[in-house]
């Protein structure tokens, strides 16, 4: 008994002692990387990551995955760009309606990923991969393969404009996780991700419309997906077909290492953004004490593997495919 | 019940269907001499699906089989100065080992194989790219040329590529079909735990099966590097997409035990003239991604087990 406690006591606090320990040693290593100027980078790049990261939780909760980000990001930003700029092309104009245009079509493409995976029967790591292709192709549709500027200085103050240091897209990115957690712990919905999660032929024998479930699940991590979307526009001030690529890997990676297991039932969004903060914190610091930026793929997957193993319960999983 | 009894020959229906199509739109598509061209120019990917129907007649899947390419393409290029023909060999090499490394880990440490092939594809990027110095790199001709010239020239007319793609198959169709091991991968992929419970080691199996699929990527990108005389960590991208589809759109359904190699000939074959045939058409190339990824997702509806599944997650 003493020896499944400490194993989960362990795992609830391992991701935050592994990102401490991080921080910790890569100070060491070079002390300019604890800096309120590294943590604002370190702030940028995981904004955007943890928007999708987020999403994708939802699902991992349920038991199920998520591997269309990289199309419905895609698809987000460039359908907001192209709305952006025909709409008047500044916030201060009717253009601010691309921004709610571009959560409905991502809450859109979720909600079709939902559909195809439960009305088709098809398992979700496939059905939204193969979506995510689709998300890919009908982005390259729209842009023909060209890239769309979004220059409004309004629009791009989420990144130019500063509160303590941060750029606003932080407090974007921290309000979208307050509503995430509001989402996740005190709505119905939130309870029955993890009821379906937990055991879904118990939730359906109590009378859960699992299948519905699922389906919001796809449809709300669609609208996190979106924006995702909007703050990686807003951070680099283009939109192009190459806007959603890495996600995938990164955002799985990061409510994995978060301590979110891929069984479903366990984890949440504060466990993601422990997740995103301990890639971030190796991607920024990597560079920071000097080495190749292409060894992030490499760790990254080392991570993963890592992080999956001492998750898993091995007594309880039979076999795996 | 009727469509159950017409499901096993629907994949070469449609081959006969679409082919008929196309001919009907464009006769010169049904000339011998572009009918064996479009074949050729096919061969890398098919080589990629053979290895990935592996993959998926356990009920596993290999996400990582464009990077294990992507590598070997790199690979290729930096090895063939030095070693000769011999480069062949390390790449092929480096491919099972990568393949073995993905079983181990869906096996041995009980991460499903869409994560574990994905890892894996992770660290193989990281590797391509620090060979290469993220920079795309070029085969000296001559040296090309002489050590696998035979790759890409022709035998009686026929391109090379055909005779390799026809060894293999040959071979994987042995395997599958007329050896023990063969069986052993029906049984894993009809139901796991009965042939657990008849005493087969499932385990090496499986990793045998990640493996044959590592080492028949790692011979596409071999080949691929040797058709376009160089190598680089993105030589091979936009192969992944292609090889599930023609693998599942063969017959061999995600949840694995039927199907083969044979159907993802066939299945193979569906993909290269629905290729050409967007071409025919002149549809634009930027929507082949959205047609193969439409396509797969009516393959796999139409093909899944769901009495394997009793939870479909």
């Amino acid at each position: 008994m003493s020896n499944v406690l400490t194993r989960d006591v362990l795992i609830k606090w391992a991701p935050l002692i592994v990102l401490l320990v991080l921080v910790l040693f890569f100070t060491m290593m070079e002390p300019r990387f604890f800096s309120l100027r590294n943590f604002a980078r370190i702030g940028i790049s995981s904004a955007p990551a943890l928007m999708v990261a987020i999403g994708v939780t939802f699902i991992i909760i349920m038991g199920s995955i998520d591997l269309s980000m990289e199309g419905t990001v895609s698809v987000c930003a460039v359908v907001f760009a192209f709305a952006f700029i025909a709409l008047g092309g500044t916030l201060a104009s009717w253009a601010w309606l691309a921004i709610p245009l571009a959560l409905l079509v991502g809450g859109a493409i979720g909600f079709v990923n939902g559909l195809v995976h439960v009305l088709l029967k098809i398992p979700s790591f496939m059905a939204s991969l193969a979506m995510g292709f689709v998300g890919t192709g009908f982005a390259l549709l729209l842009t023909g393969g060209d890239r769309i500027r979004v220059e409004d200085d309004l629009f791009r103050s989420l990144l130019t404009e500063r509160w303590f240091g941060f750029p606003i897209m932080c407090y974007v990115a921290l309000l979208f996780l307050l509503i995430a957690w509001f989402i996740q712990s005190r709505t119905t919905l939130g309870r029955n991700f993890y009821a379906v999660g937990g055991g879904e032929e118990l939730a359906h024998a109590s009378g859960l419309n699992v299948n519905r479930v699922r389906i919001m699940g796809f449809a709300l991590a669609g609208i996190f997906y979106a924006v995702g979307a909007l703050l990686a526009v807003g951070r680099i001030g283009i939109a192009e077909t190459a806007t959603g690529s890495n996600f995938m890997f990164v955002s799985i990676t990061s409510v994995v290492v978060g301590g979110t297991a891929l069984w479903g039932g366990i984890g949440g969004v504060w466990n993601t953004l422990i997740g995103v903060l301990i890639v971030n914190v190796i991607n920024n610091g990597m560079v920071v004490i000097g080495l190749p930026g292409y060894v992030q793929d490499g760790v990254l997957g080392i991570l993963v593997i890592a992080a999956v193993v001492l998750s898993t319960d091995r007594k309880s999983v039979t076999f795996v495919k | 019940m009727s469509f159950e009894r017409i499901k096993p020959h629907l994949p070469w229906i449609t081959l006969l269907a679409l082919v008929l199509v196309v001919g009907a739109a464009d006769a010169n598509f049904l000339r011998p001499a572009n009918l064996i061209s479009m074949m050729a120019d096919i061969v890398p990917l098919f080589i990629m699906a053979l290895g990935m129907t592996f993959a998926i007649y356990i009920g596993g899947i290999d996400l990582s089989a464009q990077s294990v390419a992507n590598m070997t393409t790199v690979v290729a290029t930096i090895a063939l100065p030095t070693f000769g023909i011999g480069a062949a060999l390390i790449c092929i090499l480096a491919g099972i080992v990568l393949g073995a490394v993905s079983g181990f880990v869906t096996t041995r440490l009980f991460v499903p194989s869409f994560i574990s092939t994905l890892a894996v594809g992770g660290i193989a990027f990281s590797a391509a790219q620090y060979m290469s110095g993220q920079r795309a790199l070029f085969m000296d001709a001559e040296m090309r040329d002489s050590t696998f010239g035979w790759m890409t020239g022709s035998v009686a007319g026929l391109p090379a590529e055909l005779i390799i793609a026809a060894v293999l198959v040959l071979g994987a169709w042995f395997l599958q079909s007329r050896t023990t091991f063969g069986r052993a991968l029906k049984a894993v992929g009809a139901g796991e735990p009965a042939a657990v419970a008849s005493g087969l080691n499932v385990n090496r199996i499986k990793i045998m099966a990640f493996a044959l699929s590592g080492g028949l990527a790692a011979i596409a990108g071999l080949l691929f590097s040797v058709k376009l005389s160089g190598g680089s960590p993105t030589l091979a991208n936009g192969f992944l997409l292609p090889a599930i589809v023609a693998v599942l759109v063969g017959g061999t359904p995600l949840t694995g035990g039927v199907g083969g190699v044979i159907n993802t000939l066939i299945g193979t074959l569906i993909v290269a003239v629905i290729r050409s045939s967007m071409l025919y058409f002149e549809v634009d190339a930027t929507q082949q991604q959205m047609v193969f990824g439409l396509i797969l997702i009516t393959a796999i509806a139409l093909t899944i087990d769901r009495t394997k599944l009793r939870v479909v997650k």
